[in-house]
């Protein structure tokens, strides 16, 4: 049995939207019985417009759009002033929803609100939204609605958040790409260690794209579907051999982070001990991963709770489906000793939400270990590497005492984050 | 177009920006301010209704209406 961390950090309440679910609950249920929603996107903007004249001759249908996943309908609470939210977008919309699941859960109304921060994990989260908004108002721009000039920044997030729970300790954005909400958790961890406030809640925040985004990223071969175009349900495999790329899935995560000892408020056993984490950057402007970079932050991240690999019974990976991503992953883990301890692909089953992924994969992975419950791995039909002691089609029992967490980002951006099982 | 009929654009814009104004009996004399609207909503409002107008007129000029039904004044004067 490993000694305790030394750290006192401890995740107290957690909240979560995502296009299986809003809820934790749901959310824990949708993830074990591997229920996805990928399907060619329909949110306003997120497909190329068709040309007149082509759509005239080819009706849309003869050519499929992005796949991805995405919020059926997002259910707002009623405490919410609908006012606050008329030029909120729907990324900032959808963060508020989430912080309130958190709020509740973590019973912050009895934190006193200069000792709460907010650190909001993304950056130009809010694409679709505002490409919208330039193609309403284009030649027409003196007509533009003036809170676009207050709602453009990803900061009105932050804003709007801090405004409709009363935050007056700290609120600012940080960007790492696909790291995101990690280094969001990583900053809060960092705001509660020293003492600017007593609780900070990490949200990862939804990149609301726009066709635009998706077009660039399917360009640069980040984000797949070519080959599962007409079949959405097969087009998300991470570590399959059969991977063309991530497919995206709206999602945001929020996450409360404060030291164990305040944690008691809520009246039950926090989450987990957050007991170690990294972050490390790999001189990269690029969107390839690096071997050296992922083990860099794996052992810190280890070193920093006190742990050997031995103790790491179960690794959620950053696991996006993408062609040397998953690759580089898979190596990282083994270079580690890590080959060896259950590990599943959470966004087989939610999608990549891109800046979201680090906070909602932190949520999926304290709800399996309370649960003691592994979610299944979609589509993993034939795994590149099968010496991993994958979880398949079907969800498992498993104790977990210790799991990692990995997020990476473009730039060269990788964290690490080590939960463990509070006894 | 009539000051009436500006102010009629008015208050669908207001009850717009502030749904809970939907059964509200509006008066010329109502300033926006005290109906609940902030500096942001004020804007918004003000720019709706030139959009809907087709009115390209600097916001200052609108900033010394002190009720509605100044506002409708002042744009009607513009138009």
């Amino acid at each position: 049995m490993p000694s305790p961390s030394r750290h006192d950090i401890a995740i107290s309440g957690v909240g979560v939207t995502s296009a299986i679910g809003q809820g934790k609950a749901e959310f824990l249920s949708a993830l074990l019985e591997a229920r996805h929603r990928f399907r060619t996107m329909r949110r306003p903007g997120r497909q190329q417009p068709v040309p007149v004249s082509t759509a005239r001759a080819q009706p849309p249908q003869q050519a499929p759009g992005f796949l991805g996943a995405e919020i059926e309908s997002l259910s707002m609470p009623s405490s919410i002033a609908p006012g606050l939210l008329r030029n909120a977008s729907f990324s900032a919309q959808v963060a508020v929803a989430t912080l309130h699941e958190a709020w509740v859960d973590a019973a912050l109304h009895e934190v006193e609100p200069t000792r709460i921060g907010l650190v909001v994990g993304g950056s130009n989260v809010q694409q679709r939204e505002l490409i919208q908004a330039h193609d309403a108002y284009r030649g027409r721009e003196q007509f533009l609605r003036p809170s676009y000039g207050m709602s453009f920044m990803d900061s009105d997030l932050c804003g709007l958040c801090t405004h409709a729970f009363g935050i007056r300790g700290l609120a600012y954005t940080v960007g790492g790409a696909s790291a995101s909400g990690q280094v969001a958790m990583v900053e809060a961890i960092h705001a509660v260690q020293s003492g600017r406030v007593d609780v900070c809640i990490a949200i990862g925040a939804l990149m609301d794209l726009s066709h635009w985004e998706c077009r660039g990223l399917r360009s640069l071969g980040a984000m797949g579907s070519d080959r599962f175009a007409h079949d959405p349900a097969s087009a998300c495999r991470p570590f399959d051999r059969d991977r063309d790329g991530f497919i995206f899935g709206e999602s945001c995560g929020a996450v409360v982070i404060e030291k164990l000892q305040t944690a008691h408020r809520t009246g039950r056993k926090p989450y987990a001990r957050v007991s170690g984490w990294a972050m490390g950057v790999d001189a990269n402007r690029n969107p390839n991963p690096s071997v050296e970079g992922e083990v860099a932050v794996i052992k810190a991240a280890l070193e920093c709770a006190d742990l050997t690999a031995e103790d790491i019974d179960y690794v959620n990976p950053h696991g996006t489906g993408s062609a040397i991503g998953d690759l580089t992953e898979l190596a990282s883990l083994i270079q580690c000793g890590l080959g060896r301890a259950r590990i599943n692909a959470t966004k087989s089953i939610v999608g990549h939400g891109l800046s979201a992924a680090g906070a909602v994969e932190t949520i999926a992975v304290v709800l399996q270990m309370q649960a003691g419950r592994l979610h299944p791995t979609r589509n993993l039909d034939d795994a590149i590497d099968d010496s991993f002691n994958w979880v398949g089609s079907k969800a498992v029992a498993h104790t977990m005492n210790n799991a990692l967490n990995l997020s990476m980002g473009f730039g060269g951006v990788n964290t690490a984050v080590c939960l463990q099982t509070l006894s | 177009m009539s000051k009436e009929s500006i102010l009629e654009i008015i208050v669908r814009h207001v009850s717009e920006v502030i749904p809970a104004l939907a059964s509200h009996p509006f008066q010329p004399s109502d300033s926006l301010k005290a109906l609940g609207a902030n500096s942001i909503d004020r804007a918004d409002i003000i720019m709706m209704t030139l959009e809907s107008l087709a009115l390209d007129i600097p916001l200052i000029e609108m900033a010394k209406a002190q009720s509605i039904g100044e506002l409708a004044g002042i744009i009607h004067a513009k138009s």
